[in-house]
């Protein structure tokens, strides 16, 4: 049988299909949910440093097919809710557990929480705004010079490995994933949510409660894939330095997860897919990259891997 | 802030009817095309009606299929594009929220009788959601007008089991729980008509909490009212009077639905079991998101949004976090 199993820093992983962060894992009940299916690990809901209750709705919805909408708001319970938690819990996977906060302090003594609390490796959402003047209409993982300083921080103060996941709404990701990197980020997550607006023509305004939304869905997986490409060819030209690369956008079946997997990503993040179906999918998209890899021959996820950036290298 | 598109800028010629038909017919298309509202799809409001003190029943015109795959204990997520005053201020509080349907009709006022009779459901086919005003987002509902946008997705979750022919239903609500037990007692009765046995009892604070009393007296073979302060029918909770509903049941042929606070769904399931009652309940939970996203409305290891509403009593039973005060 096919091997899936892949050994990232802080996280070994019995298959490369994890959970993606916002969904569902923020509590015990739902984290053990996730971890029962066949899923090879979990990312937490990104934790701030308090309590932040959702956003107004409507917070998410199918907006058309393939396509979903979402402002959640990083509804979650606060860093010291989420450690006594996690100190009380043994979860049956691998957790990568995500994070935010408003300065780089912040960053640095959640991420010193969570490491105190048994957390084995950090994802830092850079997705959130910052709460310099001047900095707040742009998220910290737009500019990278914000990226650099928080992601030195977090990783001068744990000895824990940190992913940095990064938004694809920028001109070229490949900037940012090179000021993680340069910074000392042992892995890079991409994509988030990628920016959008909905509005409904008859109510004559936008339909989600915040206004403003993120993307997700199968419609930007082939965004996601290109995100992945562009940067896992900057490391293959050594342009940046080498890591790991966390892929996620849209992924609903073993074969979208070869997709990601032969554009260069080591594992992957599944999150809408949990909204169509149930967390079983896990079990389905397993079988599935188990059956084509066997079809196709390919022993286990490092001979597949890259292969279909080789047709890109020539690409300027 | 009052915005252009908001209803409150209408003029009184404005037409209703051709608007209600108008998004109607858009909701049709969109369920053919994808099978489901995923997206909400505002509607204009072509009634409200008072029930009782804070309660009111917001009509809405929808195509007849949404109806017809409508099961009683599935909810809608209803959300007000605008507030009662027009504006769009963006809220301080979660201003989208489940809701059961609590009454389907079908008008055929306008069609001549005898050609309806061989049509079947022709004829504008209104859905009502019967809401209490209990907080900032059902307060600001029962505060809309006629003509002002309700906008649903859905239908979303788990429903009821049918009752068997032959059999007895036995459906228990408190307060608002009224809306869904009434819905699985029409569907019962249009279904297996005199083949079945509905009692009722419907507890509620007081006299003025009453409502949906008319409705289930004339589809239930005895309907029951408490009311904690014994102002009208039996002083007390529902369970007083279900002890003798359940003596006179045969268990294996008997189910009970129960819909309202936790703190009384608890020992009605209760009762159930220790008699050998199939039970089933309507969960309320704080649900935000209805797709399984936020996982903020959990239940054991159960999802209220995609595993709920409806669950079977003897799991519930078993769960920690069920029927304690605060669970919300």
């Amino acid at each position: 049988m096919a091997e899936l199993s892949v050994v990232l820093p802080g996280l070994s992983l019995s298959n490369p299909l994890m959970l993606a962060s916002g969904i569902q894992g923020g509590s015990a009940a739902a984290l053990h949910r996730v971890a029962s299916s066949r899923c090879g690990g979990l990312v937490s809901k990104s934790i701030g440093p308090s309590p932040r209750e959702i956003y107004p709705g409507p917070v998410c919805v199918e907006a058309m097919d393939s396509v979903i909408l979402n402002a959640m708001g990083l509804p979650n319970p606060g860093v010291d809710a989420f450690t006594t938690m996690m100190k009380e819990n043994n979860f049956a996977k691998p957790m990568l557990v995500s994070i935010f906060g408003p300065d780089s302090d912040t960053f640095v003594s959640i991420a010193q929480e969570m490491e105190k609390a048994g957390a084995t490796a950090l994802e830092l959402n850079l997705s959130c705004p910052h709460s310099k003047p001047g900095s707040r209409a742009l998220i910290v993982g737009q500019q990278p010079e914000l990226i650099r300083e928080y992601v030195r921080a977090v990783k001068d103060s744990v000895n824990i490995p940190v992913y940095a996941k990064l938004t694809p709404n920028t001109a070229s990701v490949s900037i940012e994933a090179k000021a993680a990197l340069e910074a000392g980020a042992d892995g890079i997550c991409l994509i988030n949510t990628v920016s959008a607006l909905e509005v409904d023509p008859f109510a004559g305004r936008p339909i989600i409660g915040n206004l403003l939304c993120g993307m997700s869905g199968p419609a930007i997986r082939p965004i996601a894939q290109r995100k992945v490409a562009e940067v896992a060819l900057a490391m293959r030209r050594g342009e940046i330095p080498t890591a790991p690369i966390l892929g996620m956008g849209g992924i609903t079946t073993g074969l979208d997860v070869a997709r990601f997997i032969m554009l260069g990503a080591d594992a992957v993040q599944i999150g809408s897919a949990l909204i169509y179906e149930d967390v079983d999918i896990f079990g389905k998209i397993e079988n599935e990259l188990i059956e084509f890899m066997e079809v196709q021959d390919y022993p286990d996820l490092n001979s597949m891997r890259g292969i279909a950036l080789d047709s890109l290298e020539e690409l300027n | 802030m009052t915005l252009r598109a908001s209803p409150i800028n209408r003029d009184d010629s404005f037409d209703l009817e051709a608007l209600a038909d108008s998004c109607s017919n858009r909701l049709e298309k969109e369920l053919d095309e994808k099978g489901k509202i995923g997206s909400p799809i505002p509607l204009p409001i072509v009634d409200i009606v008072s029930e009782s003190e804070g309660v009111k029943t917001i009509w809405i015109q929808v195509p007849s299929i949404l109806v017809s795959n409508y099961k009683p204990g599935q909810y809608f997520m209803c959300w007000n594009p605008y507030d009662a005053d027009g504006g769009m201020s963006r809220p301080n509080y979660n201003s989208e929220k489940p809701y059961s349907v609590g009454d389907i009709l079908i008008d055929r006022s306008e069609i001549d009788e005898v050609i309806a009779a061989d049509i079947g459901n022709k004829g504008r086919t209104l859905v009502g959601f019967t809401i209490k005003d209990l907080g900032k987002q059902s307060g600001e509902l029962t505060r809309m007008k006629k003509g002002d946008w309700f906008a649903i997705r859905g239908p979303f979750g788990t429903n009821f089991p049918t009752p068997n022919a032959g059999s007895t239903l036995l459906l228990v609500s408190g307060g608002i729980g009224s809306t869904p037990m009434h819905m699985a007692a029409r569907e019962a009765r249009q279904k297996l008509g005199d083949k079945v046995i509905i009692h009722a009892i419907m507890g509620f604070q007081n006299e003025n909490d009453v409502h949906y009393a008319a409705r289930m007296e004339k589809l239930c073979d005895s309907l029951t009212i408490t009311t904690d302060d014994g102002s009208l029918g039996i002083k007390g909770y529902p369970t007083a009077p279900l002890v003798e509903l359940i003596s006179n049941c045969d268990a294996n042929n008997t189910k009970l639905f129960t819909c309202g606070p936790e703190l009384m769904m608890k020992p009605v399931l209760e009762m159930a079991i220790n008699s050998k009652i199939e039970s089933y309940a309507a969960m309320e939970r704080y649900l935000p998101c209805s797709v399984g996203a936020c996982g903020l409305c959990m239940v054991g290891d159960r999802l209220t949004c995609k595993d709920g509403p409806v669950m079977e009593g003897d799991w519930l039973l078993q769960q920690d976090d069920f029927g304690i005060p605060n669970s919300h």
